[in-house]
């Protein structure tokens, strides 16, 4: 049994209940006697986990910023958490790296209880902590130097600043380094021990489109290496460009986890072809006795979900022999804003 | 705790002490400018014409006209002195507290009365306190550069008249005496609350703190290592006070066991009450504030620049529960003054301080964040 509190949106009254691991409990507000229900997170069990989290929960006095939260991380691949400002991503993260006191909850490295034997999990970790700045007047080579004397297993230094292309830059003061390259040596101080967990909190916030592209690119590298990445970011692109497995979390919940095509199918639109400025009024009732989804967006555009690809054909074809007349024609596929967009506003109504 | 880790953190704040230009400023540059400065202004503050009382045995027109060409460079002011025969002369410049002393032998007049024998000799005697080098260089220069040109007038550049030098020892202590000791403890305190403050609030901000914590280096390895380089810096601004007294000002410092014992507690001290300020502000530009605020009334009120004695009561007995007038009072009786009991005392004092400081700072730190 799990043990989950929640505010109950009539009267803000905070109720404790308890459940069985994804569960959906119906739950009544003892003081107004609002209804309403309550999700409780699946325990990933995983075979050889490299990080797994069981009811993590933290609280800043009246605010609950991480609510009992569940998940597991695969070794070897990128877990991003992804979540808006303020959703407990850094206190997640911190919690797991032992930084910040859990106010309940358990957390596992490699099957070790943290709690007691982080000691032993340290020389097997990275961290970048989020905005990170390291030491404004050592070189980045020096700097490397210095973090990696720390431990006792240690990567060759010039293989972290090849790795990183940070060469040119190893007899530069960190100072002087540009956000961008700040960030990669962030990263590369992570790496100094040959880590098998990398924690990358935030990595790309504040960088420009092409520094952060160019961030990812080492991350991604980082998996090829056989690296467990754990990654926490508000940007979508970059969970969907990175991530093998994707938890989204709000207000402290986990309201989804799954891979990027699982958790589009399962939340989002799916595929979704658009007709731009249909002049025909019966476009649509073509479309519908042809059993297509249509709906009408706008004046007269008209949205058609695709859910095989064979039927684009089809739709083109029937626009054609219609003499249907359009400017133009695109196919969107369901991308995470949608995704988190329709889980935050479904959500909403769920918890009391 | 593993030695390599504290070299390599040892090596890291070197590099970075020697690259920050405003550090080098505050904790070098800074101290020896104030100085410089305090010991112009007051070694030449009581006399714009210097000074010397001359006891003149010989009485003649020749000794007369000497006296005449002292007076006449208008750097000299020469007064008779008060006694009468060379024998009591010490006890009468120590008496008096005099910081220089002319004798002119009984003979001078004779042996310029020419024809002047080229071998003859007759010599005056230059009595002079070490802690005053800065006025009795210029006088010494003076009496020098008359002697020289009666010599080209009497005996045609022949050194017939000399000077003999004699060091008294002083009873009395210069301005410069009180206030380097003081500039020791200042800087000090300044380099470790700063230092400290650092550490506990930009490091803490810049996630340097969050990262050293997932990172095997241990706490006691840490601490360790900083306070290694902050009584390094603590020497070394001392050796550099230490080296401008003695070399500028020509002051009788001693290196005793003591002062050692103090500048080490000092250290610990003002890095302990870093950790405490640094446990109450959130953010570098309150934590330099603080800092301010702390450092500040201790600088003027603790007796650094002047003596307390020249304040109100009131703020006399606030003066006493400062850490930093036992810092200063312990270093001048410990390396100026050679009183050994009151030395004792100011250190056990200091040291008291340190270590409630120092457990304090490091009881209050928040190492994890909650
Ligand atoms: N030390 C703290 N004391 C009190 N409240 C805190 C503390 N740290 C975080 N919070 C609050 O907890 C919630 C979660 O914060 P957290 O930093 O974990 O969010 P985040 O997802 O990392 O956000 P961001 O994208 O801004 O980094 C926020 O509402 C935040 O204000
Ligand atoms: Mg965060």
């Amino acid at each position: 049994m799990d043990e989950k509190n929640v505010k109950c949106p009539q009267c803000g009254k905070i109720i404790t209940c308890t459940g069985n691991p994804g569960e959906i409990v119906n739950v009544t507000c003892p003081s107004c006697n609002t209804l309403g229900k309550v999700t409780f997170d699946r325990v990933i069990s995983i075979e050889n986990a490299a990080i797994e989290v069981h009811n993590l929960r933290k609280e800043y006095g009246d605010l609950i910023a991480v609510n009992n939260i569940s998940f597991a991380v695969r070794k070897g691949e990128v877990f991003a958490f992804l979540g808006p400002n303020g959703a407990g991503k850094t206190t997640t993260v911190e919690m797991i790296e032992s930084i910040r006191e859990t106010t309940n909850g358990e957390i596992k490295i490699f099957d070790k209880v943290i709690k007691t034997s982080f000691d032993e999990v340290k020389e097997l970790i990275g961290i970048l902590p989020q905005e990170f700045h390291s030491f404004e007047r050592l070189t980045v080579r020096e700097t490397l130097e210095f973090f990696s004397k720390l431990f006792k297993r240690r990567a060759n230094i010039d293989d972290i600043l090849t790795g990183m292309d940070l060469e040119d830059q190893k007899d530069k003061l960190y100072m002087n380094l540009s956000g961008g390259l700040k960030q990669r040596v962030g990263v590369a101080i992570a790496l100094v021990n040959n880590p098998e967990i990398v924690f990358l909190d935030e990595p790309t916030t504040g960088l420009d489109p092409k520094a952060r592209r160019e961030v990812w690119e080492f991350i991604a590298n980082l998996r090829n290496q056989g690296k467990t990445v754990f990654l926490t970011t508000h940007y979508m692109e970059e969970a969907e460009y990175l991530a093998d497995h994707i938890a989204i979390i709000h207000k402290g919940n986990i309201i989804a986890e799954g891979t990027l095509d699982e958790l589009i199918n399962k939340y989002g639109q799916g595929t979704i072809l658009h007709v731009r400025n249909c002049k025909d009024r019966n476009a649509s009732n073509i479309l519908k006795e042809n059993d297509f989804d249509v709906s009408i967006s706008g004046d007269s555009d008209l949205a058609i979900k695709i859910d095989n690809k064979e039927r684009v054909l089809e739709i083109l074809s029937l626009l054609r022999h219609e003499c249907i007349e359009y400017d133009s024609i695109d196919i969107r596929r369901s991308n995470l804003e949608e995704v988190f967009l329709h889980l935050t506003g479904a959500r909403l109504s769920e918890e009391i | 705790m593993r030695l390599e880790i504290i070299i390599a953190s040892f090596i890291s704040d070197l590099k970075t002490f020697v690259r920050s230009k405003g550090t080098l400023f505050w904790t070098l540059l800074f101290p020896v400018m104030l100085i410089l400065i305090f010991g112009a202004i007051f070694s030449g503050m009581d006399e714009t014409e210097i000074e010397i009382q001359v006891l003149d045995l010989d009485n003649s027109q020749f000794s007369y006209q000497l006296l005449d060409v002292f007076n006449e460079t208008g750097l000299i002011e020469v007064i008779k002195a008060e006694i009468s025969t060379e024998d009591k002369v010490l006890s009468y410049i120590q008496d008096n507290d005099l910081k220089r002393f002319l004798v002119i032998p009984h003979g001078y007049g004779e042996t310029l009365i020419p024809p002047v024998d080229p071998n003859a000799s007759v010599n005056l005697t230059f009595y002079y306190d070490q802690s005053e080098q800065n006025s009795n260089q210029i006088i010494r220069n003076v009496i020098s550069n008359v002697i020289q040109s009666m010599n080209m007038g009497f005996a045609g550049g022949s050194n017939v008249i000399g000077i003999d030098d004699v060091k008294t020892i002083s009873g009395d202590f210069g301005f410069i005496d009180f206030f380097l000791p003081g500039m020791i403890g200042f800087t000090i305190m300044q380099t470790c609350i700063y230092g400290s403050l650092e550490r506990n609030t930009k490091f803490r901000k810049d996630g340097i703190l969050r990262k050293l914590l997932t990172t095997p280096i241990t706490r006691s390895e840490w601490i360790f290592s900083k306070m290694l380089f902050q009584l390094f810096l603590s020497f070394l601004s001392a050796i550099l006070i230490i080296i401008i007294g003695i070399l500028i000002f020509g002051l009788n410092i001693n290196i005793t066991f003591l002062m050692i014992v103090i500048v080490i507690a000092t250290s610990f001290l003002f890095t302990g009450m870093g950790m405490v300020i640094g446990r109450f502000v959130k953010d570098e530009e309150s934590a330099s504030m603080a800092g301010g605020a702390v450092t500040f009334p201790m600088m003027f009120l603790a007796g650094t620049f002047f003596e307390l004695e020249m304040m109100p009561e009131f703020l006399q007995t606030f003066a006493r529960i400062l850490p930093l007038y036992y810092v200063n009072e312990g270093l001048r009786n410990a390396m100026i003054y050679l009183k050994t009991e009151d030395a004792i005392y100011h250190s056990l004092i200091v040291l008291i301080f340190a270590a409630v400081f120092f457990i304090g700072g490091i009881l209050l730190t928040k190492w994890r964040e909650d």
